[in-house]
């Protein structure tokens, strides 16, 4: 419903600058489905949506909100380029990638899990901390490249060893195994918020947390659960944009695809299994609005204006969602 | 005959309302005169809110029609029927929590002059219609911190201070304390006089003898019957109701000769409860077996003892459980200990309304499992549980996998007992568990209750009915500003006794 909702409007500004919005829709297809470098863009762009995604969506379940995606990603990142250029470039890749993967995975939860800790300790608000942290992360990534592992002048570090890099699934589309991780991080999510008393104290939390705590929920180890949970999300996204999609660390790697995943979140009704199509989606949008030009005769800065547009039209869709409850009925 | 109105204030013709399987009105007749008191009467989930809703525009129904003095209308929203001159109090209260009382009585109103909020200016007003009325309402208070009794309160006032011609009033009193129900029948009378047409459902056969001009019983979404004045008695309202003669025995085993002492609390304070005045050094003691009554004016330290009975506030001095120290436990512990809690605001805190009933069901299992418990949850069993627990406690519909929010309101009451009350519990803290419960249900929740009393559970039972009290405790205990004022076994005090002590004569 919202999706059809955000389409339209979309369709509706695109005829608002005089364009055929069916022409535009069909250079958005072409340019992300058309030709394989455009699958491959879009396929990249999908998987790191969907981890973004749900770095959003376990965390908002409970009613916390994980502003801070992009600063786990970027300890994912940072943990990736680390171990990608220090660990013996000898190491089979059977090794090193689950171990670095491993490692950033950990890294993102454990930055996820610090608002938390914050907020049960202090009381300080997660949106504030989790905000905040991001630039404490980006700082630290900046470091990285310009101190640690600095890669000439170039704005990135060393590559990792190549032993490090994500294998390749599919050759015409430079598809690597991110995708499948990515889809199973979903599912396995999805399990645990639906199948597990984990997932279930996280839903009750966030749909009545004055009944759960009563009921005998430990908010401090739901939050702080969730929030982890969020955050390995995310920092497997930055390990996969370290050892997949570039090689090394990159200056402004995440493109502000950390913050689109609340959008793919809150679209997805934080339902874990959602994330999916509606990353794809978001991916088609994202990659496919770089051909509006060419293809419908619409200056570049549309696509993105497109974008923040559906953005912001999911997001009050989403959030009126969200506070209804707590407007009405105390 | 004189008849200076012949068209009813408000008709409802053949209304029908269907959720999914549930027929929730068939049919249904409605008229209220002016100058009338018209009292709707039904089991829990016959269908009286759905019809109330739909005639003040909450609900569209599927078919039927609604008249306003005679003229055929259609009510599209609440503000549509306070357009008007219809005025509701709701079941369930339409209050928004982050606001003051004053500004929940004033919003939307016509008097809110355009744009400009005066803070001073309403919070006088909403005194002033509060002393008009004699409900007393604290109009600064924000409605969030109050208890649901005096959110209720607040639903009234805003319902009277809009001046409605037409009054719909959704079980109004059903947190209410007697004398609060004694004022709130004053007011209808006098609206009455005054010309107004009055909607009122209520489960309380009393206020319908003291107050109904006419009486609809609606049973299962169909009107049963409609008697006037002098046609109706208790008895017959009651077959009516639910088809059968209730019959109201409770047996209660004799206690023991020295049963253990569950609860005992010493020294007990509790110095900021979520609402009312502080309880300061109470001293008390539950022993198994016991149910200990609590009486006492609304706002009298209730709320400060059973927040810090249920881990809800912090306190002072000692709280044993059999012994163990748990004084400032959090409910996770408590629960673990066997303590059921049976909270007064169940939409607020005993049930998640968007969670289906087994889940609700499951709540406390699942949340505060023991230590071994698996980390999978079975869904099968805990719907194959559900399902027994709903037909246990006669939940209508008995279906699992609704919404909790789809029950009607005793229903959603009964969802809470039957999770409380079926999990063998040591220690019952029970807030008045039978709000909103038809007389079957409140007869069935009062069986339950003296059977875990006779299984050796200790009770403490807080209830605005003083009935209620007298029939189910062994011991009362009454309030009254954060004390003790009386403590006698039942067998020994009469209502007098406690009237006086509630009003705060000390023996
Ligand atoms: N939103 C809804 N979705 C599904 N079913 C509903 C919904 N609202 C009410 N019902 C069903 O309609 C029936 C009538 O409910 P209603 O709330 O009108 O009962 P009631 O007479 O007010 O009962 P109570 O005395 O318990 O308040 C119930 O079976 C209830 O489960
Ligand atoms: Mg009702």
């Amino acid at each position: 419903m919202t999706l059809a909702a955000g389409l339209a409007v979309m369709a509706v500004v695109i005829g608002a600058l005089g364009k055929n919005p069916l022409q535009a829709a069909g250079a958005v297809v072409d340019g992300s489905l058309g030709n394989s470098f455009g699958i491959g863009q879009t396929v990249q762009i999908w998987t790191i949506l969907i981890l973004a995604g749900l770095a959003s969506a376990i965390p908002f379940s409970a009613r916390l909100w994980n502003i801070g995606g992009q600063g786990q990603m970027y300890l994912g990142a940072m943990a990736a380029a680390g171990f990608g250029i220090t660990l013996p470039a000898s190491w089979p890749g059977a090794v090193l990638v689950p171990l670095i993967l491993g490692a950033s995975t950990a890294a993102g939860a454990g930055w996820g899990w610090l608002p938390a800790w914050i907020r049960n300790r202090y009381g300080a608000s997660e949106i504030v901390t989790s905000l905040m942290l991001n630039f404490v992360a980006v700082l630290g990534a900046a470091y990285i490249i310009r101190d640690a592992w600095p890669q000439g002048f170039a704005q990135q570090t060393e590559s990792v060893s190549d032993n490090a890099r994500l294998p390749v699934l599919i050759d015409s589309l430079r598809a690597d195994i991110s995708i499948v991780l990515a889809v199973a991080a979903a599912l396995g999510l999805w399990i645990l918020m639906t199948r597990t008393r984990l997932g279930f104290a996280v839903r009750a939390l966030g749909a009545n947390r004055a009944a759960a705590l009563l009921s005998g929920v430990s908010e401090g180890a739901v939050a702080s659960a969730a929030f982890a949970l969020g955050g390995a999300a995310a920092g497997l996204a930055g390990g996969v944009f370290v050892l997949g999609v570039h090689g090394a660390l990159l200056n402004g790697f995440s493109a502000g695809l950390a913050f689109l995943g609340i959008a793919v979140a809150l679209a997805a009704r934080l339902n874990p299994l959602s994330v999916i199509p509606v990353a794809a989606l978001f991916a088609i949008l994202r990659v496919g609005s770089n051909n509006l030009q060419a293809g419908a005769g619409l200056s570049p800065a549309t696509g993105d204006v497109l974008i923040a547009i559906f953005v912001i039209m999911l997001m009050v869709v989403g959030v009126i969602r969200f506070s209804y409850g707590e407007l009405v009925d105390g | 005959m004189e008849q200076p109105n012949p068209k009813p204030a408000l008709a409802l013709r053949g209304i029908w309302k269907r959720f999914g399987a549930v027929t929730a009105n068939a049919s249904i007749d409605l008229e209220v005169h002016s100058g009338e008191v018209h009292i709707v009467l039904g089991e829990n989930g016959a269908g009286k809110s759905t019809l109330m809703n739909i005639a003040f525009g909450h609900m569209q129904p599927d078919a039927g029609e609604i008249e306003i003095e005679g003229r055929p209308t259609r009510l599209t929203s609440p503000a549509d029927a306070i357009a008007r001159g219809i005025g509701m109090v709701h079941q369930h209260f339409a209050l928004v929590p982050a606001f003051t009382v004053a500004e929940n009585v004033l919003l939307g109103s016509r008097s809110a002059r355009a744009g400009m909020l005066d803070r001073k200016g309403i919070v006088d007003e909403v005194s002033e219609v509060s002393a008009r009325f004699g409900v007393p309402v604290d109009p600064s208070a924000v409605v969030r911190d109050l208890p649901v009794d005096e959110r209720q309160r607040v639903e009234i006032l805003k319902a009277l201070h809009r001046d409605a011609r037409i009054l719909i009033l959704d079980e109004p009193t059903a947190l209410l304390g007697v004398r609060q129900i004694a004022v709130l029948l004053e007011i209808i009378d006098r609206l009455r006089d005054d010309g107004r047409a009055i909607v009122l459902v209520t489960h309380k056969l009393g206020e319908v003898m003291e107050i109904a001009d006419r009486v609809s019983v609606i049973r299962r979404g169909r009107k049963q019957v409609e008697l006037a004045r002098g046609e109706f008695d208790q008895q017959v309202l009651a077959k009516a109701m639910t088809g059968q003669l209730i019959v109201d025995d409770i047996s209660r085993s004799a206690g023991r000769d020295e049963p253990e002492v569950v609860l005992e609390c010493r020294d007990l304070t509790v110095p900021e409860p979520s609402s009312g005045p502080p309880v300061r050094g109470l001293n008390l003691r539950v022993r198994a077996g016991e149910v200990l009554g609590i009486a006492g004016v609304e706002g009298n330290g209730q709320r400060a003892l059973i927040d810090g009975l249920t881990g809800s506030a912090r306190c002072e001095g000692a709280i044993r459980l059999n012994g163990e120290d748990i004084a400032n436990a959090l409910p996770r512990r408590l629960r673990r200990c066997g303590v059921s809690i049976i909270p007064e605001d169940r939409q607020g805190r005993g049930l998640v309304p968007d969670m289906t009933l087994a889940e609700n069901l499951a709540l406390v299992d699942l949340l505060a499992p023991p230590d071994d418990a698996p980390r999978f949850v079975s869904w099968r069993r805990v719907r194959a549980e559900a399902k027994e627990l709903l037909e246990a406690f006669d939940v209508r519909p008995p279906d699992p996998d609704l919404p909790a929010s789809a029950l009607s309101g005793g229903n959603q009451q009964k969802v809470v007992l039957a999770r409380e009350l079926s999990r063998r519990p040591r220690l019952v803290v029970a807030d008045n568990p039978s709000w909103g419960l038809d007389v079957g249900a409140i007869g069935y929740v009062h069986r339950r209750l003296v059977a875990a009393r006779n299984d050796g559970a200790a009770i403490v039972l807080v209830s605005h009915d003083l009935d209620e009290l007298m029939k189910l405790s062994d011991r009362i205990i009454v309030v009254y500003r954060g004390e003790i004022s009386l403590e006698s076994s039942r067998a020994d005090v009469s209502l007098d006794d406690i009237g006086l002590a509630m009003a705060g004569a000390r023996r």
